[in-house]
């Protein structure tokens, strides 16, 4: 009797999966993962002599399982609660909070992000300008001390042997100043399911940039927070497990609402706060200054200082700089993953600006400047 | 095609089983025949046409030596049959690696060629060897269908990564073989345990193995880890892969000889080679050692058929100089246990016996893996600390931490204490009961692993 179970049993299960599998409709995406799954191959003599075919159906069959969000999950349960593996994907859970390992420290990489920056400074920057750089913790930084995480003092540390020694400064242009944010910082202030910090718990960090950038002080000012709604960020899809969403606010004031954001890939001028890509980005926090774009200017209307700041940033950016305007008539968003940095002056002119480097550890630890 | 993918478990598993259940007996080996051509042409569109050339040589010498059978034609036919398989092996896997060295005594260097190496030659190419010596000495009869000889060649389920099925063992179950529910059930559940053994404990520990060897944070105990874990990591592999290559076989009606034997519970080398890749050391003993005259000749002879079989063992496992390493390391302890450290083994401790054998077995692991004489060095120096290594690091303690349960569980999957406890009287109605359920859980845990991830290389197909 037993036998025949598992004999059938096994029979019946490998046949409905096979069918199942059949008769399911492909997807184009996965909204958990934040990526196009892979299509059914294409069949030529040239693909399937070379293999190629082979290897895209392998990635297909993984890509469109039948409940394959749902087996993810399961493994990722067993991964965590019976193999008691710390990390799953090197993602983990804790607290309700989701985090990625991003240890170790890649001191080649680094050093690699850090001249990139150098070659901007050295190419660009002039002795009228203010320069400054800061570097953003990842969230595990937080943690106690018995997780993997990276310490932005060795980052900085390597920033430093690379951006300020004397040999390799140009004549007559000033240090870059280091900007230390990390005590404005706690866990709190990020997302629990997503890498970025939250746009309404980082006003410290404005005020730790602004006094060492000798600007206004904007610590009393006001704004409006208007909560958007459920935000399942980044980790969550990646992890695979059942986590409570955050909710994605912004904050307003007229200086924001009257200020626009010329797009120079798309020639387009928008608001500060993209409320189509909230209703249509799979990735919500996209909401703020479009996303993932190459090159922004806002104007800020309600401001004539004639002060310009040009920050150069990853998505963390994005969030920060509408709270940056008040001090502004106008930012420069620069994002050295999607722009050379050979090409700069066809769009921006190099004069007096202030100048600010603002990375995350976690591209700052892999080679994805340009 | 690996048999722990989505494409092997679920499309082309039921398919073949469908098809060779459904079709009449006469037809079954026709249908395993093209789903054995079908499986390597996933993998290897091109090398397909070398497998099939080879089962074609491999047919006609079989008939030629079968025709001229005890005259010197024969013998002359046979060489001739292995000096073209042993070349198409040599030209595939260890052309590069010869031009290699010999490029290091030239001053005008010659070039190397552009060959990948055919998965699993090293395994078929054994498997028809062993077919044309057991013609040749009249073992068995010469196989006069080439559809049935290039079936058994081509097998799927022990094609790519063995175990070494000889013609021998399965010549009877080609012509006649029962298909039972039992035997079905008991090969689905050999499969399970198979899948299990690789997806759920050798790829995982293959990740801290990867992980390992990408740290610069190198500590006492980390090497230990990386010892450890590799250790476990090639045993759950390969002896997985067997398993599944047995249980498949069943599945088809065939019975396949035993490959592990649980090595980590041998109390001396020679046990351990008892115990592990049983189908290759029991072909090297038969077609090369005791050819070789084995035993029964001189001493120094004997000494040196030891070092002839164990360097070849090492270079079977790839062209490269850490296996030729490994191989002679496993020669000399035989040769250090049969001249004089056996009769001791026999008179220790099981504990201190065990441990001997699993503290060499572990070094030999690391040698294995080495891709460099410096890094085989740094890893074993590393277990005692040479370098001025830290005992710990944080790294080596969160990574012990998230490791330590798949550890323990390969630990104690390597010896029968788990099979015991199934099989006792005491517990055997539950298991009976309860083992449906478990295996079902096992499959949908493992493919849950194969949908989420990436990492899943079977390390025995590089042989």
């Amino acid at each position: 009797m037993k036998n025949k179970i598992i004999a059938i049993g096994f029979i019946v299960i490998l046949f409905v999966c096979f069918a199942l599998n059949i008769i399911k409709k492909d997807e184009e995406i996965s909204t958990s993962e934040r990526r196009k799954l892979a299509k059914f191959p294409s069949i030529t003599l040239e693909n399937v002599v070379k293999g190629k075919t082979s290897e895209e159906f392998d990635k297909y069959t993984v890509d469109q399982f039948i409940l394959r969000d749902s087996f993810r999950s399961i493994k990722s349960f067993w991964s965590n609660y019976v193999f008691r593996k710390k990390d799953n994907n090197g993602l983990f859970l804790k607290d309700n909070r989701i985090y990625k390992i991003e240890y170790p420290l890649n001191k080649e990489y680094v050093k690699k992000s850090a001249e990139k920056i150098k070659n901007v400074y050295e190419k660009y920057l002039n002795e009228n300008m203010n320069i400054y750089y800061s570097i953003i913790p990842d969230k595990n930084y937080y943690l106690e001390s018995d997780y993997l995480k990276i310490d932005v003092k060795d980052i900085q540390k390597l920033m430093e042997e690379t951006l300020n020694q004397g040999t390799l400064q140009k004549a007559g242009l000033p240090q870059m100043e280091y900007i230390d944010i990390t005590n404005a910082l706690t866990l709190e202030d990020y997302y629990k399911t997503d890498l970025h910090w939250k746009q309404e718990n980082i006003k410290k960090v404005v005020n730790t940039l602004e006094n060492k950038m000798n600007l206004k002080d904007t610590s009393s000012l006001n704004y409006e927070i208007q909560e958007l709604g459920n935000f399942y960020g980044t980790y969550y899809g990646q992890l695979g497990r059942n986590v409570p969403p955050d909710k994605i606010n912004i904050l307003n004031n007229s200086v924001i609402e009257n200020a626009t954001c010329y797009n120079y890939e798309t020639n387009k001028t928008e608001n500060i706060y993209d409320m189509k890509k909230w209703q249509t980005s799979s990735d919500k926090y996209d909401v703020y200054l479009s996303g993932a774009v190459p090159l922004i200017t806002i104007e800020n209307k309600s401001n004539q200082n004639g002060k310009e700041l040009l920050l150069f940033r990853d998505s963390f950016g994005s969030s920060i700089a509408p709270l940056l305007l008040e001090n502004y008539q106008k930012i420069t968003l620069i994002d050295l993953r999607y722009v050379s940095s050979t090409i700069l002056s066809n769009y921006i002119d190099f004069e007096n600006q202030d100048v600010l480097f603002l990375y995350s550890t976690l591209v700052l630890n892999q080679n994805v400047l340009r | 095609m690996v048999f722990s993918s989505i494409t092997f478990l679920f499309y082309f598993l039921p398919i073949v089983l469908g098809v060779y259940y459904i079709v009449p007996k006469k037809c079954k080996n026709i249908v395993l025949l093209i789903a054995s051509f079908a499986f390597y042409f996933f993998g290897e569109p091109t090398y397909v046409l070398l497998m099939a050339f080879s089962i074609i040589i491999t047919y006609i010498f079989g008939l030629l030596i079968d025709k001229y059978q005890k005259t010197e034609k024969a013998k002359i036919f046979l060489a001739l049959a292995c000096i073209i398989s042993i070349g198409l092996l040599v030209y595939f896997k260890y052309a590069n690696f010869i031009i290699e060295n010999i490029n290091l005594w030239l001053k005008h260097k010659v070039d190397f060629i552009n060959v990948v190496l055919p998965i699993g030659i090293s395994f078929y190419t054994f498997q028809m060897l062993s077919y044309l010596v057991d013609v040749y000495k009249g073992n068995t009869k010469v196989q006069k269908n080439i559809l049935k000889l290039a079936m058994y060649v081509s097998l799927f389920p022990q094609l790519i990564a063995g175990p070494i099925v000889r013609y021998t063992t399965i010549q009877d179950q080609i012509e006649n073989r029962t298909h039972t529910m039992e035997k079905f059930a008991l090969g689905v559940r050999r499969f399970i345990i198979g899948l299990s053994k690789k997806v759920l404990i050798a790829n995982v520990l293959g990740e801290l193995v990867t992980t390992f060897l990408a740290s610069n944070e190198m500590s006492i105990l980390y090497y230990w880890l990386y010892a450890i874990s590799a250790m476990l990591q090639i045993y759950f592999d390969f002896s997985g892969y067997s398993d599944m290559a047995i249980g498949l076989g069943k599945m088809f009606g065939f019975e396949f000889l035993e490959n592990f034997n649980y090595p980590y519970i041998a109390k001396s080398i020679t046990d351990f080679w008892r115990r592990w890749h049983i189908s290759l050391s029991s072909w090297f003993r038969d077609y090369v050692y005791i050819p070789l005259g084995g035993n029964r000749t001189t001493k120094i002879k004997w000494l040196r058929n030891i070092m002839i079989v164990w360097l070849l063992t090492g270079l079977w496992h790839g062209a490269a100089w850490n296996f030729i390493i490994w191989g002679l390391y496993f020669g000399i302890l035989l040769i250090i246990e049969k001249l004089f450290l056996g009769k001791y083994l026999e008179k220790l401790p099981k504990t201190f016996s065990h441990l001997y054998v699993l503290i060499l077995v572990m070094i030999s692991f690391i040698i294995f893996n080495g891709e460099s004489t410096s890094m085989i060095l740094q890893n074993i120096g590393g277990l005692v600390g040479f370098g001025k290594v830290p005992l710990i690091l944080p790294e080596s303690v969160y990574y012990l931490k998230s490791y330590f349960i798949v550890i323990v569980i390969g630990m104690i999957g390597a010896t029968p204490i788990l099979k015991n406890i199934a099989t006792s009287k005491k517990v055997e109605k539950i298991a009976n009961v309860l083992e449906p359920i478990f295996l079902v859980c096992l499959l949908v845990i493992c493919t849950s692993y194969i949908v989420d991830g990436s990492f899943n290389p079977f390390l025995y197909f590089r042989f």
